[in-house]
């Protein structure tokens, strides 16, 4: 998301409105990933210990600066489109500032719970969360890693198998200017 | 990011509160900003722009004036207070990272004499931006209110010198003269994103209109200001000068800039293709001369209680420059600039000025007001002052050139030939529509 040039007119406006007004960036982030590839999470789950797949994604950001991050809040829809097995399902979102640090259990910034999938059912979800304080910090950067993760639980005896396919996907970003 | 933000912040700072600091807030004298900016008699403006006031004598003007006024500066106590170590502070450090221009150029203008009663808070709203691939829409909220319709910037012509000898009502001198005018306005397409919260759309061009003009020189000058008729209480008074302006240098850039979208709003590695050209024309100091004619004309009538005066300044004003260089310059996907002509004449005009000034004394009450315009919109001011024994009483109401309304009130008390005065003042800036107070003080020899 190469979103520098809009911070010129964005921040324009948070200059214009300057004083304790907060600045909120709502943006969907669902109509970067749309149709590459990047909307979908194949899992494959074998009978027996839980399994998970995963996706990565960097995403550049403006840099807040000296402005300060206040909170960032998700949410999103979701289809668990299962194609075969029976089991359950979950999205884990990684956060951290370069991608092997994605990896860190300590970089999950939000868990989608686990969804019961079986057969060919498609199973709709929601995606809701805020980011913790330490998440928050990494959207002051230049740029974050995510890593996107689908987890599950195969309580049947055939290969549990399918795709959580990502429908909608918002951040609320709102930011306390500290610019004056 | 921070230096786009504090570049847009510095156009709206400059942009709204250079007016009014051209036109009033360089006052140090507590009694004038007590009667909201007048001027009287010799005071302020009216000497400047009007040339029949040279031969007013200063005491039938002088309507309970002083002879000296001195400022006390109290705001740069609280000034030296809110920023004890300047020379490190960061804010005002170009070379440190929290340098703030803003505040700088906030400085400037707002020169910190005056003590500040009640700061003119600046507008507290959300504003709220909505980001898709394929869309943006921003939200300014009630901040919208503060981006510019029309066309916006500061300009100004001044007098920074005037020497020279004179006898009997003609005087010979030769005057510095110096014209800015820098002036912006938002394209369409940009005004409707900014102030309507219009998504932005595909292969579209947002873009500023930009004027920026500067020039200057000195003008050898013949003037004459006497009394036409009636005598010392009750006369008549006519001025004007003749000005040869000699233009040492200018330069002038008229352009536009801005951006063009895509066929998606963030597709691709490069979302935006910046766009921009002016046509800029220039004459270096060394260069030949500019020269132009013009003059002044004004008059005044003093009649016992009542003074009346119409001055104007720099009519028929153009400057000739004979020798002027035009160079191009184009920005797309590269940018090039190439020379359009040289050694060619062109011309510029200086702003026409004029102030029209009444005042009217009754017993130990003075009213009056003025007009002033120097080429920007006029200012107003309407005031007046009762003297009760050793106190007196003043207020005042002006309009500023943003068409706003300002109040200023005060009081003195004079002891012999000295006299201490206090003033209030109130002011917006350029953030926002509520008014803030300050305070001049300052001593004055009768």
């Amino acid at each position: 998301m190469r979103t520098k040039w809009l911070w010129v007119v964005a921040l324009a406006g948070v200059a214009a409105g300057c004083g304790e007004g907060h600045a909120i960036f709502n943006v969907d982030v669902y109509s970067f990933i749309k149709g590459t590839g990047r909307d979908t999470i194949p899992y494959f789950v074998p009978p027996g210990p839980p399994a998970s797949a995963s996706t990565f994604q960097r995403i550049d950001l403006p840099g807040a600066g000296s402005s300060f991050v206040d909170s960032v809040i998700v949410n999103g829809k979701m289809s668990l489109e299962n194609q075969a097995g029976t089991g359950s399902i979950g999205l884990q979102l990684f956060i951290a500032a370069d991608s092997a640090g994605t990896l860190n259990s300590s970089a999950l910034a939000l868990t989608v719970p686990d969804a019961a999938v079986s057969g060919t059912a498609v199973t709709p979800d929601t995606i809701v969360g805020r980011f913790n304080d330490a998440v928050i910090q990494l959207f002051t950067g230049s740029q974050l890693w995510i890593r996107l993760q689908a987890k599950g639980t195969n309580s049947g005896v055939i290969l549990l198998q399918g795709k959580a396919v990502i429908k909608s996907l918002w951040l609320t970003v709102v930011i306390n200017d500290k610019l004056f | 990011m921070r230096t786009f933000v504090l570049g847009f912040g510095l156009v709206v700072l400059v942009g709204g509160a250079a007016a009014p600091a051209a036109a009033q807030w360089l006052v140090t004298d507590a009694r004038r900003i007590g009667m909201g900016g007048l001027s009287l008699g010799r005071s302020g403006s009216l000497e400047r722009y009007n040339p029949a006031y040279r031969a007013v004598p200063r005491q039938a003007t002088l309507r309970g004036q002083p002879k000296l006024t001195i400022p006390i500066p109290l705001g740069i106590i609280q000034f030296l207070h809110d920023h004890p170590h300047l020379s490190s502070d960061p804010a005002f450090d170009p070379k440190s990272s929290g340098f703030n221009p803003i505040l700088v150029v906030n400085t400037i203008l707002n020169l910190p004499l005056y003590l500040e009663v009640k700061k003119a808070p600046t507008p507290t709203n959300d504003v709220a931006f909505t980001i898709g691939q394929d869309s943006l829409v921003v939200n300014l909220g009630a901040a919208a209110e503060l981006v510019p319709e029309d066309q916006f910037g500061i300009s100004g012509s001044s007098r920074p010198f005037s020497p020279g000898f004179g006898f009997k009502g003609l005087r010979i001198g030769v005057m510095g003269w110096v014209h800015d005018d820098v002036e912006f306005q938002l394209g369409d397409t940009l005004l409707g994103f900014l102030r309507d919260s219009q998504p932005a759309r595909h292969n579209t061009r947002y873009s500023v209109l930009l004027h920026g003009l500067v020039e200057g020189g000195f003008a050898p000058t013949v003037s004459y200001a006497g009394r036409i008729a009636g005598d010392s209480t009750h006369g008549f008074y006519a001025g004007g000068a003749v000005h040869y302006y000699v233009g040492v240098g200018y330069g002038r850039t008229d352009g536009d800039a801005g951006f063009i979208t895509g066929d998606t709003i963030f597709g691709g590695a490069n979302p935006v293709t910046p766009d921009g050209r002016t046509l800029t024309q220039y004459s270096k100091p060394g260069n030949t001369f500019g020269h132009g004619i013009g003059g002044d004309i004004g008059v005044a009538w003093v009649s016992g209680p009542i003074e009346i005066g119409v001055g104007v300044n720099d009519i028929g004003a153009t400057i000739t420059w004979p020798d002027t260089r035009l160079d191009s310059a184009f920005y797309h996907d590269s940018s090039y600039s190439k020379p359009v002509a040289n050694h060619v004449e062109t011309k510029t005009k200086l702003p026409v000025s004029y102030i029209a000034n009444l005042a009217y004394t009754v017993g130990n009450t003075t009213l009056g007001a003025d007009v002033l315009n120097t080429g920007r919109g006029s200012v107003v001011h309407v005031g007046g002052e009762q003297r009760i024994g050793l106190f007196a009483v003043r207020g005042g109401v002006a309009r500023d050139q943003r068409k706003r309304i300002e109040f200023g009130f005060g009081g003195g008390v004079r002891f012999g030939g000295l006299g201490l005065d206090v003033g209030f003042w109130t002011h917006t800036n350029s953030l926002s529509n509520e008014r803030g107070v300050t305070m001049a003080t300052s001593l004055s020899i009768y």
